[in-house]
């Protein structure tokens, strides 16, 4: 006789497995209906559910909330239009902790609660982490980061809201050493994901065009006494230090450089075009850092300005490169439902691939890789903005 | 030799921040022999105060800061009140409520702040001192200044005043300094509030050097904390010369290192506490809290 918890155990598991035997193929638990359908089987009323990851503590929190802002405030824009097809989108917020392994928690997770489609995250090392789950579950995702390892994922599903590092970094290297002809450039990055990739792809760059840099030196990502690195890179006396690293660190580096006696011309991507970076360096130390940027500030143009005005309305701050950036993908996706209205899985990944937009950083037109936007521009820090350069 | 130089007076610069730090987990230590896993959030408050009362209420620097000394003094009360429940009756559970009031302040610090951070410029403008070519901040001076006041002032107060001496009767055996009528639950929170004042003044007198945000206490804390093992924890003395020890080996590692500076601060630290377990000035002060 077979004792009783066995077999109800024994019973337990011969139900489960002839449940899952009998499910329909697709996303397995996840509410959102399968792959290939080209319109929602849920009810025109029911919201259009869109998930935010990114980083809500920790040392990235910043960067989060600045995307959060920014999709929130086109996804409410859209909302008061009258949504897709009469449909509200419903946005939800999840905190990566700027943790990889916790971002793969979380991919399970927004499939599982019926998320159609994700914004985030902004650190390129959580978005390789998740985007194996998110293409076998049919979400698409457009991404705030910039490292090219996100182009060799080859998911359909995978979409950048911005250039890639190797975009910001070569037009900054043309514009230092073609265009300026600076030609002692040293490096200093951290180690992190964002810093090594604009530790290859600055060098390459400048190895692309004859330069190989005088200095070359990498600290720890949370590193605050620079001074070591800096007194090394002195030596050699550059004309410009290229900084690779995020923004409070880049301003750490500058002002430190500064206290140092270092009077090299400061060169960096994105990271040195926000408020950040400048009230970290310091507005005197900051002043005529070179930035390569897609977003040159909140006065370029008639479209930024509105952007501007609309972000300071709803939040009290002004807006940066980050909420831009967030804010443009947002208005991607949003172009994407309403075309195909309101679809999912690789359908609206079809979609938003379809889109062509004029956005604050430029036209977007995808590729096959998930790349939209393929220029920055360069400006130039003075008392606390960034001036566009004059050709 | 002047790179040498001026890699040894970062290290010191950046030492001075670590030893107050360490300070107040000697402190702390000393008193109640109880480890404060949420001195580190506690030094972020003390900047974030700091720095709200020098930016945005337009304080002198030398006025914000022990204003903000108070206010987390008074944090540090809180704290104390929270946990004197588990007093003298469990120990890990004290230790573990500790990290709990870290994350707390750590979230109410996002609340009241964002999860934004601030850059805090310096208040002294003075040019470096420019000595064969080694810079050294006046700012750092200051701050290695002030580090020493407030070693000598904490040594005079256990040493020289009630109490001080009540504070240390506790931490060596508490039912005997109950017997001679010292309150042990004022003590102790004396003890936090002095921890936690010792700690906003580490973490505002680092904002001009650093970057303010919710999570600059976390760095801090373990640089602290290394560093008031390595000088001999419950040490006075210790703290100052293990802080500045991990500043300077800190400093020297990255020179040499770059990115594995971390790693090879932190083996050393190891080599050095395997060679001498209680620290360079060890000692046992406290049994438990």
């Amino acid at each position: 006789m077979i004792p009783r918890p066995l077999a109800a155990a024994a019973g337990a598991a011969a139900t489960a497995l002839l449940l899952a035997a009998c499910s329909a193929p697709g996303s397995g638990t996840s509410t959102s209906p399968s792959s290939s359908s080209s319109s929602s089987s849920s009810a025109p009323t029911t919201p259009i559910k869109i998930a935010v990851v990114d980083a809500q503590s920790g040392s990235e929190s910043d960067l989060g909330q600045f995307e959060y802002r920014g999709v929130k405030l086109a996804v409410d824009q859209a909302n008061a239009a009258g949504g897709i097809d009469g449909r509200k989108i419903s946005l939800g917020l999840f905190d990566d902790q700027g943790d990889p392994t916790v971002g793969t928690e979380l991919a399970r997770k927004i499939a599982s609660e019926g998320y159609i489609a994700m914004f985030g995250t902004a650190e390129s090392a959580v978005t390789l982490a998740m985007a194996p789950i998110l293409e076998s579950e049919h979400i698409p995702n457009i991404t705030s980061g910039q490292s090219t390892k996100l182009l060799a994922v080859g998911s359909p599903y995978l979409f950048l809201n911005g250039p890639t590092g190797l975009t910001y970094d070569s037009t900054l290297a043309k514009y230092v050493v073609t265009t300026k002809g600076y030609k002692k450039i040293a490096m200093l990055t951290n180690n992190d994901s964002y810093g090594a990739g604009e530790h290859d792809a600055f060098l390459s760059s400048l190895k692309g065009l004859g330069i190989t840099p005088v200095a070359a030196q990498v600290v720890p990502a949370d590193q605050t006494n620079m001074t070591p690195a800096l007194t090394a890179i002195r030596g050699s006396n550059p004309q410009v230090l290229f900084i690779g690293a995020e923004e409070a660190q880049s301003g750490l580096i500058v002002k430190q450089a500064r206290a140092l006696g270092m009077t090299a011309v400061i060169a960096e991507g994105a990271p040195a075009g926000t408020p950040l970076y400048m009230s970290t360096a310091g507005t005197s130390d900051a002043n005529g850092t070179i930035v390569s940027s897609p977003y040159l500030g909140n006065g370029v143009n008639s479209a930024s300005q509105a952007f501007a005005s609309a972000y300071t309305s709803a939040y009290g701050n002004a807006p940066e490169l980050h909420g831009a950036k967030a804010y443009d993908g947002a208005k991607v996706m949003i172009a994407a439902l309403q075309a195909c209205h309101g679809c999912t899985g690789l359908a609206l990944a079809t979609a938003i691939r379809a889109v062509h937009y004029e956005g604050l950083l430029g036209s977007f037109t995808y590729n096959n890789q998930g790349v939209g936007i393929f220029a920055t521009a360069i400006g130039v820090i003075s008392d606390g903005k960034i001036a566009p350069i004059t050709s | 030799m002047q790179s040498f130089f001026q890699t040894l007076v970062s290290g010191l610069s950046f030492g001075a921040v670590y030893a107050l730090v360490a300070l107040g987990f000697s402190l702390v230590y000393r008193t109640m022999g109880l480890v404060n896993f949420a001195h580190g959030a506690v030094l972020m408050i003390g900047a974030y105060v700091a720095s709200t009362f020098y930016l945005s209420a337009r304080l002198p620097f030398a006025v914000a800061v022990p204003a903000a000394m108070a206010a987390t003094f008074a944090v540090g009360l809180v704290i104390e009140r929270v946990l004197r429940p588990l007093e003298n009756k469990d120990f890990d559970l004290m230790l573990i409520g500790t990290i709990g009031a870290g994350t707390v302040l750590e979230a109410v610090a996002i609340v009241i702040w964002t999860s934004s951070g601030r850059g805090v410029p310096s208040p002294v403008r003075t040019a470096p001192l420019d000595i064969g070519g080694v810079r050294i901040g006046t700012y750092n001076l200051l701050v290695i200044g002030v580090v020493a006041v407030a070693m000598a002032a904490l040594s005079l107060f256990l040493q020289r005043t009630k109490r001080g001496a009540a504070m240390q009767a506790v931490a060596m055996d508490h039912e005997a300094a109950t017997a001679v009528g010292i309150h042990v639950g004022r003590s102790n929170a004396l003890a936090f509030g002095l921890g936690a004042g010792l700690a906003a003044l580490a973490g505002s007198l680092a904002a001009p050097l650093l970057y303010v945000s919710p999570v600059m206490g976390d760095s801090l804390g373990i640089q602290g904390f290394a560093a008031a093992i390595l000088g001999g924890f419950g040490s006075i003395p210790g703290a100052i010369v293990g802080g500045l020890g991990i500043g300077v080996i800190g400093s020297f590692a990255a020179q040499s290192f770059q990115g594995y500076s971390d790693l090879v601060t932190f083996v050393v630290f190891t080599v050095l506490v395997m060679i001498r377990p209680t620290g360079i000035f060890g000692e046992r002060t406290v049994n438990r809290a």
